[in-house]
């Protein structure tokens, strides 16, 4: 289990703690500049402003060199010994490692099939395409056998076709492989489809984390609600009817439903001015206001509606997130 | 602004063997808002290059209007370019940025003054004019690098390659839809690269999917996205894209057109029900949480059947290794050689 | 402390510091200590306060050297930047031939500095030289060991041949990353050549410069190996520069206090150029 404690992402931020339980899966998710990179950089043990100690199975690793601790990282950028074929940079960590050649050779081999490169084994980098050059790295990152593999979203650099196959492999991947697995993204796509657990992060500290599916159903706070859904939450503002008082209240576009297609269970009707529609085929995206806050509707597929339209919308009573006094 | 038409248009690499762009013919009318869709390496980059003339066409011809445009210098065709990182004078302010295609073409300038003020305010970046560009957000900047492609009056075509690749993921719509907007505003002829079917969607009046240099289909995102005209086209709109099945490997019998070897359905127009049911029958291989609706857990279905992998949209009531059936409420009919045949819907 | 830390790296330090202690720190520290004593010999000193100092800045000598040195360095500055500039737009940027004149560049830089100053000290006389002839075979009457007017040319010349190289090199790599795109962007909107270099490279190549004019700056005014060995100072004083001085003080009269009083002026001075220069640069960047 590894275990960060006091940790504090940029000085004066607030400090949390969070432990990585063996063998499991935990999306990081966060917008830009919230601290994710620092935090990889932080348990590789690489130069960064993060403070805080952080252990592995008990043993404090905070004084260790990255080379001392068994952390794999795997970048953005996709990171591979520009000089050495595919077969050479699997290997290389292994020859750090000092594994017999026999046993290196094998691995190789393994690591190759398991994320399809066998073919192209005799290729350098500069021949593979950005998704060959992105598994080489992490087969290069496997071939470490690391306690704790850290993907630092390692395909947003990709297709967008690509990396929905990608997401897939890795997910059976790193599932079979028992390591516990710190995979860092802005898109809740991929807390669902990936996470055992995912870690919300804003302003360089941590919100909440738990299984994806309970966060996503009870956010603690508007932020980590807003972080959960893509695009953001619906905010509004209601008064409790016994006090008045004014408390912030928040909808996920998913879960406001056109009137001519009621959901069940009690439901609240807003009145939207629709500015514009977008449609991606499967699914359309309202945009427009509500009460003077700008919404978005998502509802699956085309929704036959008029920019300059009053549209009458429903909000079921159970979707509503409420949070503290404004 | 102009319609573009092209005329065979092929790109080749001197001394390379294939085709990097394959010969294609293409309408754009003017004023539309067009996306190029495709994979990296589709040949779509090129297309762009092509239209703003930094590369000249091995054969084929370019058309701005009237004119044959296919060997005329870049600075000559009246076309605008909007890259995938903000390319400006960073030390220049915004309104001298603005400025400068105008200046460059001796227009009036109290005419030109007029002109950055309108662009500016439909991109809402009035307040930013006096600002150094060098100084502005990476999201200000890109806007800023859109205005200058539209400032000019005269431009044929506004060409844009991925705009949103540098921009953060929660700014990405907003700039969508300032596009938009002012796309529809200005009534400029847009041509809009990317490898993100939801950009290419949501953007377009017309999307032309592109694959390996060649084109596939071209028509309004609605037609691509529910009658593509080949499997591949099915396959990569949608996400995840759309399930094939050899016809005779279906449990029961589904009305099909003549012709027909392979039945494709998207995973939305397909329901689980108990096992026994349905024209297919598969068992759980593994569950894809998206959301919920309703109170329940939503996502997709990943099933192993006799016809291969299917995913399948809906309630994740199931478990994995539950043996179920799939029934297909709506579904397209392909050929042996991956063709659209005819839609058919139930 | 909760990063890695490692003291190696002080080891590795620890050699340079001292070398640069020996070297110059404490040879620096002795010619202040000098600069305000009176050293007759080893044994008898005593100290003067800021006489030499006085006395040095009042030369009319000094003040003489100084002036010709710094009309040496604007002359040089205002030729050799833009120079070097246009140099590095005009050389291709990829293949065979950009590493051939890469190379080509580079000779020049690599010849040592007394041999600079021989070769163009041959190059130019008016009886052997292949400059000197050709020029006075045109009728120009050209004798750098007589005319001072002819000497500067000389001089100026064989630095602009020695040091414009650095300039264009250092532009050439700052240019380079100048990623494509802008050029295409500029070339869409209708930039004239002009334009494209106002606004898109020389921001970009604001940084490079300034190392260049700071480099160019600082060695211009040290400058005595070339013009040494070239006019020898002369004709009379015409191409005596500060350095040259200096050393004709020092090492020939063998006349410690004013000379070391000399040298902390000049250090002084050329820190002073500097700082003003790089403070009124770099001041906007940040």
């Amino acid at each position: 289990m590894l275990q960060l404690s006091q940790t504090q992402l940029v000085p004066d931020a607030e400090a949390f703690e969070h432990p990585f339980r063996a063998g499991t899966l935990t999306v990081v998710l966060g917008r830009n500049r919230s601290g994710k990179t620092n935090l990889c950089r932080h348990i590789a043990g690489l130069a960064c402003s993060a403070a805080g100690e952080v252990s592995l199975d008990g043993r404090v690793m905070s004084g260790l060199r990255p080379q001392s601790r068994s952390v794999a990282v795997v970048f953005q950028a996709f990171v591979n010994y520009p000089n050495w074929t595919v077969a050479e940079n699997i290997a290389s960590p292994m020859l750090a490692q000092g594994v017999k050649r026999k046993d290196r050779d094998i691995r190789t081999r393994q690591l190759a099939e398991v994320l399809g490169l066998e073919e192209l084994m005799q290729r350098l980098p500069n021949e593979l395409s950005g998704g060959q050059q992105q598994r080489l790295a992490i087969a290069r990152a496997m071939a470490q056998r690391a306690q704790v593999l850290v993907l630092d979203e390692p395909l947003v650099n990709l297709d967008y076709k690509l990396r929905e196959t990608l997401v897939l492999e890795l997910r059976s991947l790193l599932q079979q492989s028992g390591t516990s697995v710190i995979y860092t993204s802005t898109d809740p796509k991929d807390a669902f489809a990936l996470g055992d657990e995912v870690l919300l992060l804003d302003e360089h500290t941590k919100l909440q984390s738990g299984k994806p599916l309970d966060v996503y159903r009870d956010p603690q706070s508007y932020a980590a609600a807003d972080l959960m859904s893509d695009p953001g939450v619906n905010p509004f503002i209601t008064k409790a009817s016994l006090v008045a008082a004014a408390r912030k209240a928040a909808v996920r576009p998913e879960h406001v439903y056109l009137a001519s297609a009621p959901p069940p269970g009690e439901v609240n009707e807003f009145q939207m001015d629709v500015w514009g529609l977008e449609t991606s085929g499967d699914e359309t995206f309202i945009h427009g206001s509500v009460e003077d806050n700008p919404w978005v509707v998502r509802c699956s597929g085309m929704a036959h509606v008029v920019p300059g339209q009053r549209l009458p919308i429903l909000v079921r009573n159970d979707d509503i997130m409420r949070f503290g006094v404004v | 602004m102009a319609s573009i038409q092209l005329d065979g248009l092929s790109f080749r690499y001197p001394g390379a063997e294939e085709y990097t762009l394959a010969p294609l013919s293409l309408n754009v009318p003017d004023g539309t808002a067009f996306a190029l869709l495709g994979a990296s390496g589709a040949g779509k980059t090129t297309l762009l290059n092509l239209l703003s003339g930094l590369l000249a066409p091995t054969s084929g011809r370019i058309f701005f209007g009237d004119d044959d445009v296919s060997y005329v210098a870049g600075r000559q065709r009246n076309v605008a370019q909007v890259f995938q990182f903000p390319v400006l004078y960073e030390s220049l302010s915004v309104a001298e940025n603005l400025a400068f295609p105008l200046r460059a073409r001796k227009f009036d300038p109290l005419w030109i003054d007029e002109r950055v003020r309108h662009i500016a305010a439909d991109l809402a970046i009035t307040e930013q004019l006096p600002f150094v560009a060098a100084d502005l957000s990476l999201f200000q900047k890109q806007l800023v690098a859109i205005g200058r492609a539209l400032v000019r009056p005269d431009v044929s075509v506004v060409l844009l390659d991925e705009p949103l690749t540098a921009v953060e993921p929660r700014m990405k719509w907003r700039l969508r839809q300032t596009l938009r907007r002012v796309q529809e505003e200005l009534a400029v002829t847009m041509i809009y690269v990317t490898h993100d079917q939801t950009e290419a969607l949501t953007f377009a009046d017309q999307v032309a999917v592109m694959a390996d240099g060649g084109l596939l289909q071209v028509g309004t995102p609605e037609q691509i996205y529910a009658t593509p005209s080949c499997e591949f086209v099915g396959y990569f709109i949608g996400s995840p894209g759309m399930n094939f099945v050899d016809i005779e490997r279906l449990e029961s019998s589904l009305e099909v057109s003549v012709g027909a070897s392979r039945v494709g359905f998207r995973p939305e127009w397909a329901l689980l029900k108990p096992q026994g049911q349905g024209q297919l029958a598969g068992t759980v291989e593994s569950i894809q949480l998206a959301g919920t609706d309703s109170g329940a857990a939503t996502g997709v279905v990943r099933l192993d059947t006799a016809a291969g992998r299917v995913a399948v949209r809906g309630k994740l009531n199931v478990a994995v290794g539950d043996h179920v059936g799939i029934e297909l409420r709506q579904h397209l009919c392909f050929s042996a050689q991956g063709d659209l045949v005819t839609a058919e819907y139930d | 402390m909760t990063k890695p830390y490692n003291n190696k790296a002080w080891l590795g330090v620890l050699p340079v510091l001292l070398i640069v202690a020996f070297s110059g720190v404490v040879p620096l520290m002795t010619v202040v200590n000098y600069s305000v004593q009176d050293i007759l010999d080893f044994n008898s000193r005593f100290f003067v306060g800021f006489q030499w100092y006085s006395e040095t800045l009042q030369d009319p000598r000094f003040v003489e050297a100084f002036v010709r040195q710094l009309g040496f360095s604007a002359s040089v500055l205002i030729i050799e930047i833009p120079l070097g500039l246009m140099l590095a737009r005009g050389m291709p940027r990829e293949g065979i031939s950009a590493s051939l004149m890469l190379v080509l560049l580079a000779i020049p830089l690599l010849i040592p500095w007394n041999v600079v100053g021989t070769i163009w000290q041959l190059y130019a006389r008016s009886d052997i030289g292949l400059l000197g002839v050709t020029l006075n075979a045109l009728g120009l009457g050209f004798n750098y060991t007589a005319n001072p007017l002819h000497a500067w040319i000389t001089l100026l010349a064989m630095d602009i041949w020695h040091w414009t190289s650095l300039v264009a090199l250092l532009a050439f790599a700052g240019l380079t990353s100048v990623p494509a795109a802008y050029y295409q962007a500029a070339e869409l909107d209708g930039a004239s050549k002009w334009q494209v270099f106002r606004y898109v490279e020389l921001p970009r190549l604001k940084g490079v410069l300034v190392i260049a004019v700071l480099l160019r700056l600082m060695d211009s005014f040290m400058i005595y190996t070339e013009p040494f060995v070239l006019t020898g100072g002369g004709p009379g004083n015409a191409t005596t520069f500060l350095s040259q001085h200096l050393a004709t003080m020092a090492v020939g009269q063998f006349d410690l206090g004013p000379a070391a009083a000399f040298s902390v002026i000049y250090f002084l001075f050329i820190l002073l150029f500097c700082w003003v220069f790089y403070s009124s640069v770099v001041r906007e960047n940040d």
